[in-house]
Formats: C-alpha cells, structure tokens, sequence
C-alpha cells in the first residue's frame, strides 16, 4: 500500500490534511481532516449577553468576519422577533457583497492562481505577473472599503448591531463607493480575462449535490430564510428553522469537524452552488463572461468554483452599485436601531459567506443570554463533498505519480476555498 | 497619521495565539507610548490593514510564534527574515506573505516582534504564564518602538 500526506492546508500542526492510500491502481481510503475552529469557540459565549454575541463570533474568521457578524445579529433577532428595516436590510447585504468582493479577489489571485500557473505562491508570481497581483490587490481593496465605510472598521465590523446600525453612511461617503466601484466594474472584467487565460482544470468529475440560499429576490447573500439543495434536475426546499435536516451532521474520527449530508449524500456550498441554485441571475454581463471562461451547468467539476467566483465578482459589483444608486436615490436615514427586548426563544440564521451557506443558531434565557449555541461554516459542510472529490480525482488521475496526485488535490481543496483554521495565526521560524 | 504603526496580530478567541492582539490592546492606553506611535488591534489578516499601513515611517509587528523558545520571549526578525514563508495556509496569506505583498505596492521596512508562546487553544484570555510575562513584553515593545522613534 502506498500513501500520499499533504499536510500543509493549515496553519494548526497536525490538523486540515488529506491522507490517500493506494492499494495498487485501487483507492482504498481518502481522509481529509479538517480543524473547526468555530465548534471551540461556541462555549465561550455561553452565558453572554445577546449584545455580545456577534462582536465575539466574529473572531471566528478575519476573512469571513462580516458574515459572521451579520448572521450572528440576523439569528439574534430572528430568536427576538426583531424586524430590522428596509434600508438595514440594504446595508448589510452591501457589507456581505464588499466581503464577498474582497474574499473572492484574494482567493483567486494570490491563491488559486499561481496554483494554475505553477508559482509556489502569489509572491513569487508576483515577480512575473505583477498586473494580475496589483489587479486582484485593487479588488481586495474595494471589499475592504465597503466593509470599512458601512461596518465601521476594515474588519470585524463595530458598526452593526443589533436591531440595525450605530450610525448609517453619509452620502459623501457611498459616493466614494460608487466611484470604487465604477473602477471595479472594469476590473471585474479584467478578472474574467484572467481566468480565461489560465489552463484548463479538468481533472476531476463527479455527481454533485449543490446546497444555497434561495432569497426572495433570487439574489441575496442576506435575506431569506430557506435552502435549496439541487442535483440532477430534482429539488428540495428547507427552512432555516430545519437546517439540522440538512446538515445530519456526523462525527467523523478522522476528522475534527462533524461531515454534513443531505439525504445521504454529500452537498457542496459556495459560488458553484450559488449560481446553480439561482441560474436566472446568468443574464447581461455575466453571461457573456460564462461564454468566455467556457462555464455551463450544470456543473460536474469542483474546480469550477474558481470561474464562479470570478462571474461572482461580476455580480457583487453590480449589486453593490445598484445598492448604492437605491439608497442615494431613496435618501439615507439617520435612523436608530430597533430596540431589543430579550425574551427565552431560539433563532437561526443562515446566510452565504463567501464560501457558502453560512449557519447560526441561539437559544436565549430570558435575560437575553445565550444558553445555547450551534454555528456551522461553509468549510465544515463542505468537509464531506471535498472528501469525495479527493477520491475522485484520484480515481480518475491515470497518474500514480506522488506529485501529480498531491498537485491534484490541493487545487481541489483550494477551489473550495476552504477556512480550515483561520482563527488561529502562528509564526514558524524557517 | 502618526509614522509609526504598531499592529498587533492574533485572535483573542485562541488564548495565546492573540498575543500581539493583547499586547496592542493594552499598549494603546499606555502613557509611555511615544507620541509618533499609534497601535492598532490587528486580526490575523495582515493584509486587511493595508489601508492603514500605506504612507507609515515603520511598522511594528507583534505575532505569536512557535519556535520552542519559553513563552514569552521576544525575537526580533527585520522584514520577517528567519520565519517561514511558505503558503501553509488554504484560505489567507501568512503574515510573512503579506508583508512581502505589501512591500511590493509600498516600501514600508517592518520589524516583527515574534513573541513565543507554547499553545494555541480556545480561550478568551491569556494562560497564566503569558500573563505573567506581559510587564516585560510591552516593555520590550516599547523599547522597540522607542528606538524607532528616536532613529
């Protein structure tokens, strides 16, 4: 039996590796450990007040910390019946598309990139490519703005609270946005050019179970409280307060995050389940840039949520601007957030982080102090679809080569974007 | 904006790995603060605060680091030379990575304090060894930025 380890996926020693063992031509078992950092962090908030919720979840990830944010402040309300209004609803889905602008930019420039194009990392593409690391940088950085102009800071927004937000933008200030994003519009373009431009990724197919948001205007990473499962034509709608009968989570002993099926079978999240669940939002730009990076679906092959992100950035620069021109047009209100009034209850949210469907769920004492608390990311429901997409790409690489198996693998797990262990940062020296 | 910058990297949520978040939290009330300096509490995403590095004299990293030393110690590495700088991570750049990044858009010198610590697990405060070392790590933040000031 011959084995191929790829450890380094995370910054936690010991945790977020694929194992794979060969019995000669014959996969006998794929592994994939994932560290879940969310899970440790659900017991620090027993006990806190409901106003504390959110500032301390959204630790759980720098990248994803708007999303965390914003969905923790979603579930908290759902369990108060609050109902936040019309221009907050606006604003946070303004936030998540500035989140999902700056992850989806990082991702598939300094990440996914020089994966395509053989650099060990963006910096040393850099050295080569220095207009696509500066492109995607300028992206990154119009995310950050948003996030920063409606949040209150670049990263682990203060701004929004619950009920709604401290203090909402001034016109002067979305002005500025509109005009990013007016440079964003090019850029996005620019991104599909880059895309378009790096080799096929065509190594690995398999049937898939795709898992998004249905929102009521079928384009929102915020509202809307069901979740559409799509595979082979056939459908199925659950509600957020049902979400256990999604996930059926099961501990793995290999793994330190519960894996997640649906109906039994594996589900992905993230851009590819986004656009396929709501294919009407392929229209105008998007679906010319579909025809330049050869992007149909249904979808067979993870590593097409790669090109998702890019028709994503598209269309959260679009959204994002049509945000702005709505609030500019309606008039921004100085208003206060609703006030909350605690009472015993549960509420969940669940929302698209930039990697996918993204889960809170409290339960509160009287007091307004949770009791209890579940949350489940993208990367943790995704843990068992990325497993069997590992065999598969072995199963169908005619290549027993090591390297080539281990190349193989890695792209997979990056096309998935994964937040294996983003709340923890360690040094190493060299 | 003051011209030195002193970031603090790390996530309070992980005990000891949010050294350089408590450090940087705690330095910003500090009355010996050089009035050139300013402090921000980081995450563990340095190239988030790109916005508020751009145009500084110097940046001051505090991190924490695994490298078998006793918790508490603080190494200095100029521009992250001596740290590994591989991409060991699926979903953001280390921060050696970044700082590299950055320094390729804007020539900012940045000096990393890597302050040792011997676990990384879910907590909301600093282990009892680390908490006792914390006089002498903001004193030798401190020290750094000072001599920086002075410079």
């Amino acid at each position: 039996m011959s084995v191929v380890v790829i450890e380094h996926l995370a910054r936690v020693e010991g945790h977020g590796g694929i194992t794979v063992e060969l019995e000669g031509d014959s996969v006998a078992s794929v592994r994939f450990d994932v560290f879940e950092g969310a899970r440790l962090l659900e017991p620090l908030i027993r006990g806190k007040s409901y106003d504390e919720v959110a500032p301390t979840l959204s630790r759980i990830c720098s990248i994803c910390s708007a999303a965390h944010t914003l969905t923790s402040l979603k579930a908290t309300e759902n369990a108060f019946d609050v109902h936040v209004s019309p221009q907050t609803d606006l604003l946070r889905e303004l936030m998540f598309r500035g989140e999902s602008i700056e992850s989806h930019a990082l991702h598939l420039f300094l990440l996914a990139a020089p994966d395509y194009l053989d650099y060990p990392s963006a910096i040393a593409m850099a050295a080569d490519k220095p207009a696509a690391v500066l492109l995607g940088l300028r992206m990154k950085k119009l995310g950050n703005l948003i996030q920063e102009t409606i949040g209150g800071r670049a990263i682990h927004p203060v701004n929004a609270v619950p009920g709604g937000f401290g203090k909402p933008p001034t016109v002067d200030q979305l002005i500025e946005l509109r005009s990013g994003l007016t440079q964003g519009m090019a850029d996005s373009d620019a991104a599909i050019d880059m895309m378009a431009s790096l080799p096929a990724a065509d190594f690995c197919h398999s049937d898939t179970v795709y898992a998004a948001l249905r929102s009521p205007n079928l384009d929102s990473y915020y509202s809307g409280d069901e979740v559409m499962a799509v595979s082979d034509g056939n459908r199925a709608i659950v509600h957020a307060a049902d979400y256990k009968s999604l996930t059926s989570e099961q501990s793995i002993p290999h793994s330190h995050a519960k894996h997640s099926s649906f109906r039994g079978r594996p589900f992905m999240v993230g851009s590819l389940a986004r656009l396929t669940v709501n294919p009407r939002r392929l229209t105008g730009r998007l679906a010319v840039a579909m025809k330049r990076l050869k992007f149909q679906l249904p979808a067979d092959n993870p590593m097409d949520n790669n090109k998702a992100q890019a028709l994503e950035l598209i269309s959260d620069v679009e959204r994002a601007l049509e945000i702005i021109e709505q609030l500019l047009r309606a008039g921004v209100k100085d208003e206060r957030p609703v006030p909350i009034h605690p009472r015993a209850g549960t509420g969940t949210a669940i929302t698209e982080a930039p990697r996918g469907l993204l889960i809170h769920s409290y339960t509160y004492d009287a007091a307004g102090c949770i009791v209890s608390a579940d949350v489940i990311t993208p990367t943790a429901l995704n843990a068992a679809s990325m497993e069997l997409h590992f065999r598969r790409a072995v199963e169908q690489c005619a290549d027993r080569e090591e390297a080539v198996i281990s190349k193989r693998l890695q792209m997979i797990a990056r096309a998935y974007d994964p937040c294996i262990s983003c709340s923890v940062h360690l040094l190493r020296r060299a | 904006m003051k011209p030195l910058l002193a970031i603090g990297l790390g996530n309070p949520l992980m005990g000891d790995e949010g050294v350089g978040w408590y450090v940087a939290s705690r330095l910003s009330g500090d009355p010996r603060l050089p009035p050139d300096a300013e402090t921000l509490w980081g995450s563990t995403d340095l190239l988030r605060h790109a916005g508020q590095i751009e145009g500084r004299r110097r940046v001051i990293l505090i991190d924490a680091v695994r490298d078998g030393a006793p918790p508490g110690s603080v190494a200095v590495f100029e521009n992250g030379a001596g740290l590994d700088d591989r991409q060991t991570n699926a979903h953001e750049l280390s921060a050696v990575q970044a700082m590299r990044l950055l320094q390729l858009m804007m020539p900012v010198p940045f000096t990393l304090l890597g302050v040792s610590i011997a676990s990384a697990a879910a907590a909301s405060r600093l282990s009892a060894a680390l908490e006792a070392r914390m006089p002498a790590i903001l004193e030798r933040v401190l020290e750094e930025l000072g001599w920086n000031c002075s410079r």
